[in-house]
């Protein structure tokens, strides 16, 4: 990641706004509330903590509000504080925050900045996260004051401070030996790999607290069992519910749920190959690939209908007005034969079209997250890049690792991928993805800019976006670089956008369902009398 | 008898040396960096170098292969077959947790497919051609071929949907434990059947068979006491493959009911290119492996005295 160069008109102090959100929980009485009664089962997927020094257990992958973060990411992708009241930017690169008073973790412990500083310093010793935290960048002004100075300049730490993953933790804890947050709720009993039960926290600071009385989350990693468990009256609510048998959530006469969109589906293409995998350097080739893509039959033939169309690969929310700025190319096989017709590719043997001799045969690579996860959209996509006489080879990787080995070497022209946005920061997934390559840096963590990164243009935007100060601009700057990779350069072709999809019985009145799964909150579940 | 386990326990030595270094070529070919990969699904996205590189460090990764490997068995043959790259966790506090509920399941679908596959399988060769054996063979037929997700899905829709009688997933009761028992129990069962039934009627053609019967042998005592000994020696060898199968093979069982056993535990691990595990693992189902067959072995000369376990 690379070091922000600021000009003297970026050098100014920055007041966070956002204090509006949650200022009427400002001087609340810790006064306990009255405790909700009720109990519910939810089927959640599999066990997924760790137990080492980066121990996350309830806070990550699943969330079951125990712990809290410093600012929360709404539903719609907003930045509002949590147990940091406000927060300014003090020049040249270090953030001051003012912590909320008044909070206590479940055991009595007060929370303040050493609270802060205690979680900053752990992430600091696994290597600084995506927020450059270093072993010295935490300074305790005063209780309830800290600064956060992190190895760069980091205009978006507020954004990515967020992530359930830097949940603050009482001084000393180790999560993976207990459990101790200010959260919510507060651990009955956590059994890995089979459930984790939480009870609503009486004492908490907050003006909503939990809606219920506790709730037991049952990890099935199997999806079809965790249907099964709600068709069986096992559980009252389940998450994640597999979008090609959504359906058969109300056929067992439960109630489903869709909200609202917080990961993607997108193929990439490969622009800097060499023989046999250099087609994509062909414009003309990439914009017929983007053109040829009938978003809807994919939606409805390998999702049955549970997915947008997608317009970029991250959330449309989060880049607010400026949303508007990218959307996906228009399905038009028509336009995408014409296109490779003026290019020199015309139809041969077989339909494939060819040009100099060589047929116009592509290969997409299927595993990330893994092959199972994109369902029949490989073979739907060869059939659409087949008619306009694309031939398309599919190479399903068994994992991750292998993709990702593949990816490093250059062996593909296409790339199958879907991903989540789970903190505020718009320009984390496409600086991730498209930025140029440092020169000498390691060879896999830069495979994605090695493949796909399209040059100046976009790299001036993200950096852009990196470095404003205003929300709106870093939203606007982020979708310049969208439609860039997208519209401009043709690298990214969206595909879907991926809701999240719950199924519940009529136990439960109430839920407000996040786009983020990890940053889920369940104090808006609520029981039927 | 003693002498001749420990020799069977001294070649576990050899044994272990050599599967732990096969299993760790293996894995270091496999693509992928097992610190990127642990730190992805600890962040859920991908991490940065720096990330990347102190936890390279913190895993010694970054020492060569055949350090890494000289320093991984030196803490083995000390009983420390190191932390799980994946948790954090001892390889055999890990395995050694695990293990357990892995046998419960595997345990209880050997005890099924015993007392399905045995007395079907023997009545089906004694009253060959007849109902019974019909019954067998379409039992056979449809047993052998169904996978074991689609039996778990089958019972999970009778016992838990339909009839409510036990709970979908889960570890924490004995009713939970029933069905993937079932799930392991009906699919071992049916070839274990066939290979009774093969097994009873070539016994029941032997001469000495035919011979007691002609000096009026009745013929319940003729099958249990002398054609049924003759037939559990082949069966006793197939049965130990298979419980060693279920013990290893239980991942697909073991992901549809939520059971956290060692199957699971691998599977996981081969994915994020745990070596630890993967290596703890390999040494670990080797000497199942290895004591089930000596268990095997000692039970022949129990079935049959004849066979005398010195000279094996």
């Amino acid at each position: 990641m690379g070091r922000t160069q600021h000009g003297m008109d970026r050098r100014q102090l920055l007041l966070a706004t956002g204090v509006a959100g949650i200022a009427a929980t400002i001087g609340k009485s810790a006064a306990a509330q009255d405790a909700p009664s009720g109990s519910i089962r939810v089927g959640v997927s599999e066990d997924g903590y760790r137990t080492d020094e980066r121990a996350n257990i309830g806070f990550f992958p699943l969330n079951t509000n125990i712990f809290e973060s410093l600012t929360y990411l709404t539903p719609d992708y907003q930045i509002e504080p949590l147990l940091a009241e406000s927060w300014e930017f003090v020049e040249p690169s270090t953030w001051r925050l003012t912590l909320r008073q008044g909070v206590s973790f479940h055991d009595g412990t007060p929370f303040n900045a050493e609270a802060v500083k205690y979680t900053m310093d752990r992430i600091a010793a696994n290597g600084g996260g995506v927020m450059g935290i270093g072993e010295e960048s935490n300074v305790i002004v005063d209780d309830f004051t800290i600064e956060i100075t992190p190895t760069y300049v980091n205009m978006r730490m507020m954004e990515q401070i967020g992530h359930p993953n830097n949940s603050i933790l009482p001084p000393g804890l180790n999560p993976a030996e207990s459990r101790n947050g200010s959260g919510p709720f507060r651990e009955v009993e956590y059994v890995a790999a089979d459930h984790y039960t939480v009870e609503a926290n009486p004492d908490y600071w907050g003006e909503t607290g939990a809606g219920v009385g506790e709730i037991t989350f049952q990890f099935y990693p199997d999806p079809t069992a965790r249907l099964l468990a709600l068709q069986a009256g096992d559980v009252d609510l389940i998450v994640d519910v597999p979008r090609q048998s959504a359906s058969q959530v109300e056929a067992a006469g439960a109630t489903l749920v869709r909200g609202p969109v917080g990961a993607y589906e997108a193929m990439y293409m490969n622009i800097h190959g060499v023989e046999p995998y250099d087609l994509g350097q062909d414009i003309a080739v990439r914009e017929a690939v983007s053109i040829a893509i009938d978003r809807q039959q994919v939606i409805d033939g390998a999702w049955q209908g549970n997915a947008e169309p997608g317009t970029t690969m991250i959330p449309p929310a989060i880049l607010g007005d400026s949303a508007s700025l990218v959307s996906a190319p228009e399905f038009d096989p028509e336009r995408a034969r014409q296109v490779l017709e003026a290019a020199g590719w015309v139809e041969g043997a077989g339909g494939i079209r060819e040009k100099d001799g060589r047929a116009l045969n592509l290969t997409i690579i299927n595993g990330y997250g893994t092959a199972a996860d994109h369902g029949s959209v490989p073979e739907l996509i060869q059939a659409q890049l087949s008619d306009i006489g694309i031939d398309l080879e599919i190479i399903q990787t068994p994992d991750t690792a292998t993709y990702e080995q593949r990816l490093g070497v250059g062996e593909g022209d296409l790339w199958l991928e879907a991903g989540s946005q789970n903190d505020g920061n718009p320009a984390f997934l496409p600086e991730l993805l498209f930025s140029s390559p440092e020169e000498g840096g390691d060879p896999e963590a830069t495979a994605y800019g090695r493949a796909f990164a399209t040059g100046e243009a976009f790299d001036t935007a993200i950096t852009r976006s990196r470095e404003a100060t205003d929300i709106a601009e870093v939203q606007e700057a982020a979708a310049e670089a969208m439609n860039i990779v997208v519209n401009e350069e043709r690298v990214v072709t969206p595909l879907c956008g991926f809701y999240r999809i719950i199924g519940h019985t009529d136990a439960v009145t109430t839920f407000d369902l996040h786009a983020s799964g990890v940053n889920q909150r369940w104090t808006s579940l609520t029981l039927a009398e | 008898m003693l002498q001749f386990i420990l020799r069977r326990l001294f070649y576990l030595v050899p044994v272990w040396i050599g599967i732990s270094l096969v299993a760790f070529l293996l894995a270091n070919l496999a693509p992928g960096d097992p610190a990127r990969l642990a730190l992805q699904r600890a962040l859920g996205r991908q991490p940065t170098s720096a990330e990347t590189n102190a936890a390279r460090e913190q895993m010694g990764l970054n020492a060569s292969a055949p350090i890494q490997y000289l320093n991984w068995l030196g803490e083995a043959l000390t009983g420390d077959l190191g932390l799980s790259y994946r948790t954090g966790k001892p390889v055999l506090e890990s395995l050694a947790e695990r293990f357990p509920t892995t046998l419960q399941i595997a345990g209880g679908g050997l005890l099924l497919a015993i007392a399905i596959a045995i007395p079907l399988g023997v009545l089906a060769a004694v009253y060959r051609r007849g109902p019974i054996d019909h019954l067998s063979r379409v039992v056979a037929l449809l047993g052998a071929p169904m996978p074991s997700y689609w039996v778990a899905y089958l019972l999970i829709l009778l016992f838990s949907v339909q009839l409510g009688m036990l709970p979908v997933a889960g570890s924490q009761t004995w009713q939970h434990a029933v069905m993937p028992a079932l799930t392991l129990g009906i699919g071992g069962s049916a070839s274990l059947m066939r290979l009774t039934r093969s097994e009873t009627l070539e016994t029941l053609n032997q001469d000495y068979i035919r011979t007691a019967r002609a000096k009026g042998l009745h013929s319940r005592t003729l099958l249990i006491r002398h054609a049924l000994r003759n037939t559990m020696i082949p069966i006793s060898t197939v049965l130990g493959m298979r419980f060693a199968g279920m013990l290893g093979g239980a991942v697909i069982v073991e992901t549809i009911f939520s059971w956290p056993g060692i199957g699971k535990l691998v599977v996981d691990a081969i994915f994020d290119r745990d070596y630890p595990m993967i290596q703890g693992f390999v040494i670990f189902m080797g000497t199942a492996f290895l004591l089930i067959n000596l268990i095997v072995d000692i039970g022949y000369g129990l079935i049959d005295p004849r066979i005398r376990l010195g000279r094996m």
